[in-house]
């Protein structure tokens, strides 16, 4: 059986960044070092948190982490942070061809860098609201919060693969 | 300095450092890492030695952070999403992050720990350094002339291969057709320069027959006329007779091409696109380029020398009004290039929403049972239209660019000759000398047929970008890397089953390891089972025995000898592979148990029918061996279908023999009927069987627990008996499950 928590039930407190200590108020209990996860990284946002513990097993998702104690979620938001790393693409500076092998460089919020994208009908995935994903050559992924957001010179570059 | 094993260069900011580093120490091996600790892009390293490591990053850029391995007890390249973490755990339990990188290093950093754990555990040793060579090996394996990533050091870059010219590689399919070509060019030269007579006489006729009166010369130069129109019409039906069947045999030996090789493309490929876009590639857009070559390799040639002869004549016939007829011109080449610049980049998004639309067909046309079972038709139906529609959208685009196109063009060409009418009638008008109205009649038909190739270049850029769409998907099959026979000809006299993993990892995606650490030993004529709940990685583990996938870290050697460098084709035809749910092809029962043997004699045939328990129903079936199976073996139970399979492989008679959850899908008397084909199958080869029914391993002398990618237990059933672990667990849970069942069954009897 999945167990469900709601914000207020349950108190997480840090533990290493990556990881968090949790405590649940109705019954007691006390886990240490779980991993939070997303259970929609693409599409969830701030909903569906699972909390893993060291073997991978899911101790308890949590419903909203909108609705968890201030400094609880500021703990749950860090490690989410800290795990998933989907830099979002704020402008493209670059895309070459050569020997059909695309190489684009795309200012993020983590950086700027240059990436190599395979097959863009596959690896480049737009959604209907605007948002886009990216898969790079070395499955690292990266997203676009709305391309029509985008400069003219970034859309002109991003449009023709979408 | 030597060069020190690296998975890309070392960051220059690090370079004197590790030279001063690498002058004291011993420095084996150093992971690069493309993120800061804080997540952002940036530079920082470790390098590791015998009994220490080092740490570079912004924090210690001069002087590295040493850490003993003494100190430590544990090594982690923790891979989370879109990017890992190499932590260490020291002796009192406190996690350090060392560095932090993309999957790009992904490979390495796992090596790396691995090679610390395994130093914590064994101590050091000059073999742990191999298997991180091994790792980093494959990394380093770019074309050293485009720096293309390259699936193996040793392979061949295709890109630089090709030259990279696409022209030049689809012009390589018109070649053989090259005599075709060069007569239908010839033959249109003819027609085109046949073209260019009749506006001169009919200039003749206005001038001179006509005003004269002459009856005779009238009908002569009808007479002509009428010959050069036939002359003019038979070449050009024949010509394009002769061009279609030349166009035709250019596309079918491009289609068979690309079939070819997408027969070839190791699984990885098939992995990631979907068979949809492939069967698009291969039916629809070869057209757009055999058109396109057609195109190229003709009309624009011809339109070309039209072009030139037209304006010759025009200039002898009249320079001035020539000047006058050519104002329109560059207004038409402007707005043909505005046009190209507008349409190509919608090119390749009607492309995308066809591979999506072609996509959803592939999916959802055989899935009809599904769709019907859940009644999801209307769903279906919407998540179709919504396609369509965006479709529709961009089409919409194109299709308003592309009609307004021509009209403004053939509005511009009717100017073209009002601007004709006007100076050359006013010039008749004022009497100017030399200007008849036969040359105006001449001139007037002259401009109307100079607009045609002007129009056909301007229009050029269309189709040239369409085409470029096309080839784009056409080059992502022929240009892909196809699976690498490293080992070609390498082909032993016998498969004697020995079957050997060391130190294999392997993962579909950098984004999650699917197998960890496998070491494993088979014997020959070992019956080996793998057992693991679902999503532990026995199907991978048999994806890699089976070659399908070649991107692995560490080794597995057969009878000895690396998997690699042995013959693929003959190592794949000493494999009998039953597969969970069996894949028949629309073709007879003979046929499809003779498939991997089209030449065997029909009692070959009938006999390993026998053996898998087929022939008794075969014989039952009206049409007997000839019985024709619809797409997917349709028309055949699912046991029916399996023993159908299982004859497939007796035929082959393999010396390696692997059974993927062969009875997973059928009631038990068919199973006990199955089970005794797989165990007179079994006899003398090396079997390896995944099952979730433990019953079914009843012959096996080995079990390979799997779990979570790993191997956690191996032994003899006994020994795993006796072991009380997790086998022993999995055949209590099973064995109470049949208890009760039995249970159950006697108390419904009762």
């Amino acid at each position: 059986m999945i167990r469900y928590v709601e914000g207020p039930e349950i108190r997480i407190t840090g533990n290493d960044g990556i990881f968090v200590n949790a405590e649940f108020y109705h019954s007691g209990e006390k886990f240490e070092e779980l991993e939070p996860r997303r259970l929609f990284p693409k599409s969830g946002g701030n909903k569906y948190i699972a909390l893993l513990d060291s073997e991978g097993e899911q101790i308890a998702i949590i419903r909203d982490i909108d609705d968890l104690m201030p400094e609880s979620r500021k703990v749950i938001e860090d490690a989410l942070e800290e795990y998933y790393l989907i830099p979002r693409i704020t402008r493209f500076i670059k895309m070459t061809d050569k020997f059909r092998v695309w190489m684009w460089t795309a200012e993020t919020d983590h950086g700027t860098l240059t990436f190599e994208v395979r097959n863009h009908i596959s690896t480049v995935k737009p959604l209907y609201d605007g948002r886009v994903l990216i898969k790079d050559a070395n499955d690292n992924r990266y997203e676009i919060p709305d391309y029509r957001k985008l400069d003219k010179r970034s859309r002109k570059l991003i449009e023709p693969k979408l | 300095m030597p060069d020190i094993l690296s998975n890309v260069m070392c960051p220059v900011s690090f370079k004197k450092s590790l030279d001063n580093l690498a002058a004291d120490n011993r420095v084996l091996f150093a992971v690069v890492g493309d993120l800061d600790l804080s997540r952002r892009y940036g530079e920082n390293m470790v390098c590791f030695g015998e009994d220490r490591l080092w740490v570079f990053n912004s924090a210690h850029t001069d002087e590295p952070l040493e850490m003993k391995y003494s100190d430590l007890s544990e090594a982690e390249s923790k891979r989370m999403y879109g990017n890992a973490v190499f932590m260490v755990t020291d002796n009192s339990g406190k996690r350090h992050k060392l560095i932090r990188y993309t999957y790009a290093a992904a490979g390495p950093g796992d090596a790396a720990a691995d090679f610390v754990n395994d130093v914590l555990e064994k101590g050091f040793s000059e073999e742990l350094i191999y298997a991180v060579e091994n790792n980093f090996k494959r990394l380093r394996a770019f074309c050293p002339k485009c720096g293309r990533k390259l699936p193996s050091p040793d392979s061949e870059c295709l890109n630089c291969k090709g030259k990279g010219k696409m022209f030049s590689k689809f012009a390589a399919y018109a070649m053989p057709y090259k005599s075709g070509l060069i007569v239908c060019l010839l033959l249109s030269v003819f027609t085109t320069a046949a073209s260019l007579a009749p506006p001169y006489i009919t200039g003749y006729m206005v001038d001179k027959v006509l005003p004269e009166k002459n009856a005779s010369l009238l009908y002569k130069t009808i007479l002509l006329l009428l010959l050069i129109y036939i002359l003019q019409y038979v070449v050009t039906a024949f010509r394009s007779y002769l061009l279609r069947r030349t166009g035709d045999k250019i596309v079918i030996s491009l289609k068979k091409d690309i079939y070819e090789k997408a027969q070839y493309l190791p699984m990885s490929f098939y992995d990631k696109i979907s068979t949809g876009h492939v069967i698009n590639i291969i039916n629809s857009d070869t057209g757009n380029i055999q058109n396109f070559v057609l195109k190229i390799s003709q009309e624009a040639i011809v339109q070309f020398f039209t072009l030139i002869g037209i304006l010759v004549i025009m200039i002898i016939l009249n320079w001035k009004l020539t000047l006058f007829s050519l104002l329109p011109i560059p207004v038409v080449a402007m707005i043909g290039r505005s046009f190209g610049k507008s349409v190509g980049p919608r090119y390749l998004r009607i492309l995308r929403r066809n591979a999506y639309i072609s996509g959803l067909l592939t999916d959802t046309i055989p899935g009809i049972r599904i769709i019907k079972a859940f009644t999801t038709e209307k769903a279906a139906i919407n998540k179709f239209a919504r396609y369509c529609d965006d479709w529709m959208k961009e089409e919409k685009g194109i299709a308003s660019i592309s009609s307004i196109f021509p009209a403004v063009m053939t509005f511009l060409v009717t100017c073209g000759s009002l601007i004709i009418w006007l100076s050359g009638g006013s010039f008749i008008v004022s009497g100017r000398e030399g200007f008849t109205v036969g040359l105006l009649v001449s001139f007037v038909s002259y401009a109307s047929m100079f607009y045609n190739p002007v129009n056909f270049f301007a229009n050029f850029s269309d189709t040239y970008r369409n085409t470029l769409a096309s080839a784009e998907n056409i080059l992502e099959i022929l240009d892909a890397e196809p699976e690498h026979n490293f080992g070609k000809d390498n082909v032993p006299k016998r498969l004697e089953g020995r079957i050997e993993f060391k130190n294999v990892n392997f993962s579909f995606d950098r984004s999650k390891k699917v197998l960890s650490n496998i070491n494993l030993t088979i014997e020959p004529g070992d019956v080996v089972g793998i057992v693991g709940t679902t999503g532990s990685g026995k199907s991978t583990l048999i994806n890699l025995i089976m070659r399908y996938y070649d991107d692995y870290d560490g080794e597995i050697f057969i009878d000895g000898q690396n998997l690699r460098d042995i013959d693929m084709e003959y190592y794949r035809q000493q494999i009998g592979y039953v597969q969970q749910e069996p894949m028949m092809f629309k073709d007879t029962i003979f046929n499809n148990i003779a498939y991997g043997a089209p030449s065997a004699h029909v009692e070959q045939v009938l006999r390993a029918a026998d053996i898998a328990n087929a022939h008794g129903f075969i014989c039952r079936l009206p049409d007997g061996y000839d019985t024709l199976l619809g797409e997917r073996g349709i028309g055949l139970s699912g046991g029916e279908k399996q023993r159908i399979s299982i004859a497939r492989a007796v035929m082959k008679n393999p010396s390696l023999l692997i059974l993927d959850e062969a009875t997973a899908a059928v009631d038990s008397e068919t199973e006990s009927l199955i089970q005794q084909a797989i165990e007179r199958l079994i006899n003398g080869r090396t079997t390896l069987m995944i099952a979730h029914r433990l019953s079914t391993l009843r012959k096996a002398n080995k079990i390979v627990v799997v779990d979570k990618g790993e191997i956690i237990e191996c032994g003899t059933p006994d020994e795993l008996l006796a072991k009380k672990g997790k086998y022993y667990k999995l055949v209590e849970i099973q064995s109470m499950g049949e208890q009760l069942q039995k249970r159950k069954a006697e108390e419904d009897f009762e």
